[in-house]
């Protein structure tokens, strides 16, 4: 096998996209996070700076307090929604999963904008809870963290509802009438036999939320522009736009969320990477149908 | 019973939240006053304005080329690979998913800072922000399109399938790219969809690589954003709607392959 010669050209187009566009430019930026601005050397300072720096503790801080509660609220909507098409018949299944991929569309600008309509300072949320006395509506301040807060919960929701909808497929009928033989009503049936099962869907999800959250840029920088204290906002700041270029302590921060990411990810590797190798799949075997 | 009751009720409140600010987009976009309880005037004006503006019928042009263009080579380039791993190399398997796995982890910002700061001063061709940015697209949509190539190879079983046709008589590359290929092409369009709407929806590779030198359809929304909020409610339709062409397409196309099987 190893003597037989492999057509070496064929790999090139991969080869060279995957080495000039991904891992190129991420060892750069892991080297340059290391470096001193403008010169040559091995230092500490960018990481010490973010770590020490009010307004870039506040980045990471608010980075992790937006992603991890959105993310568990997005969970918990999604496991009603997905516990609804489960229990469901057909017609609500087709219509929820058409409006469920609809608006996992809908993110970035677009929601931004649309919540400035609603929630905005002159929303029509607001405008009826000022015109119906509803001092939480006409009050609500969507340029704050937990405005923030309120879209990020938006986005997370369909996305979070299609990838554990199909994890409910494995939920048997007859563990139910199991449960329901000896006595135990619906409510027993999900705490200690539902959502055990669902487990590594769930925690497997919600690490792909976060990372979600994590990098989501376009709808924070939409609604405040550069004034939000986010980890991509700080990043973005420093490479592009009208102060001057930091590319040494943008690095920094760019390891920072990598690593943020990276570690979300692989709580979930055990799930998402555990597929079918190609060549090791007993023959014949096809990939289940969801 | 109880059940069907419950879960519909919970389908339903989840449905309202979800279209809520979907509609309320649509509605902005054609009434021209929005200052009392329900909205006055309803216009098509904006869409009129929208339409006859030329800025914008280019920037979404761009966004459809700098779409297409990472789709056809990024498919080509996997399929080159995965040739060579199942016919020569299936060791090398796990290193090129792990490669196409990356740029899952660190998606958008991180990936397209790191570019910008590499290549900006390089020399030559290497700076130029069009190729930065097809480059960039190329490794954004890499998971998806391996994802949906290596499923829909193992679902036809590739190795088998090359097998007999080898023993038919046909060359290696002949019964990969003339029988396997064909085979799996749906998958490949599929994934091709799926990769269009991400570029269609991504506003921070093409800001911080394309800025004003590539102008996309996300970028133009941007800039409209400070202008008018009723123009902006068109746009954000019309992208809208487009998105949900391409992927109500790769939906119909799911639907038939899986009839025929």
């Amino acid at each position: 096998m190893k003597t037989r010669k492999y057509p070496f050209p064929a790999l090139l187009p991969f080869l060279i996209l995957v080495g000039l566009f991904e891992l190129l430019p991420l060892v750069m930026v892991v080297f340059r996070s290391f470096m001193p601005e403008n010169g040559i050397g091995l230092t500490m300072t960018h990481y010490v700076h973010i770590f020490t720096t009010r307004l870039y503790q506040q980045a990471v801080l608010n980075s992790i307090l937006v992603s991890s509660v959105s993310s568990v609220i997005g969970i918990a909507a999604a496991y009603f929604g997905a516990k609804a098409v489960h229990e469901g018949g057909p017609h609500l299944q087709h219509f929820f999963k058409t409006i469920l991929s609809l608006t996992s569309n809908f993110a970035g600008i677009p929601l931004a904008f649309a919540y400035i309509i609603l929630l905005g300072k002159v929303g029509v949320l607001v405008l009826w809870g000022k015109k119906f006395g509803i001092d939480a509506l006409a009050n609500f301040n969507l340029y704050s963290v937990w405005g923030l807060m309120i879209i990020y919960v938006y986005f997370q929701i369909p996305l979070a509802t299609l990838l554990l909808i199909p994890s409910f497929d494995a939920i048997r009928k007859e563990w139910k009438e199991c449960v329901s033989l000896l006595g135990g009503s619906s409510f027993i049936f999900w705490t200690k036999v539902g959502l055990p099962a669902l487990r590594p869907a769930i925690f497997g999800t919600v690490s792909v939320l976060f990372a979600n959250a994590l990098a989501a840029y376009a709808t924070a920088y939409a609604l405040l522009q550069n004034n939000f204290s986010l980890i991509p906002i700080r990043l973005s700041e420093q490479f592009v736009g009208d102060i001057t270029q930091h590319k040494e302590f943008g690095s920094a921060l760019a390891v920072v969320l990598m690593v943020l990411m990276v570690a979300s990810i692989l709580m979930n590797d055990a799930i998402l990477k555990k597929g079918p190798l190609l060549l090791s799949s007993p023959i014949g075997k096809k990939e289940e149908k969801t | 019973m109880k059940n069907r009751k419950s879960s519909r009720l919970t389908a339903a409140v989840l449905s309202a939240y979800l279209l809520l600010p979907l509609l309320m987009t649509l509605l902005y976009s054609v009434f021209s006053k929005w200052n009392d309880i329900l909205p006055e005037g309803f216009t098509l004006r904006y869409y009129a304005e929208l339409f006859s503006d030329k800025s914008f019928g280019a920037s979404v042009i761009r966004t459809v080329l700098i779409s297409i263009l990472p789709i056809l080579f990024t498919s080509l380039a996997i399929l080159l690979t995965m040739y060579v791993v199942i016919l020569y190399l299936p060791g090398l398997e796990k290193y090129i998913r792990i490669l196409c796995t990356i740029p899952y982890a660190i998606q958008g910002v991180i990936l397209a800072v790191s570019v910008l700061a590499l290549y900006s001063n390089a020399p030559g061709l290497l700076s130029d922000r069009t190729l930065l940015l097809t480059g960039t697209y190329c490794v954004a949509i890499l998971p998806y399109m391996y994802q949906g190539i290596h499923s829909s190879l193992l679902s036809v079983n590739a190795p088998r399938l090359i097998e007999a046709a080898q023993m038919l008589g046909a060359g290696r590359l002949y019964a990969f790219f003339r029988v396997v290929v064909p085979n799996i092409l749906s998958g490949v369009v599929i994934s091709a969809m799926l990769s269009a709407s991400i570029i269609f929806g991504d506003f921070i590779i093409a800001n911080t690589l394309g800025g004003n030198y590539f102008e996309t359809a996300q970028i133009y929304l941007y800039q409209t954003l400070f202008e008018s909020g009723q123009r902006t409610s068109a746009v954000i339709m019309v992208l809208f709607l487009v998105t949900l062409l391409i992927s109500t397409i790769a939906f119909s196309l799911k639907k038939k392959e899986r009839r025929q099987e």
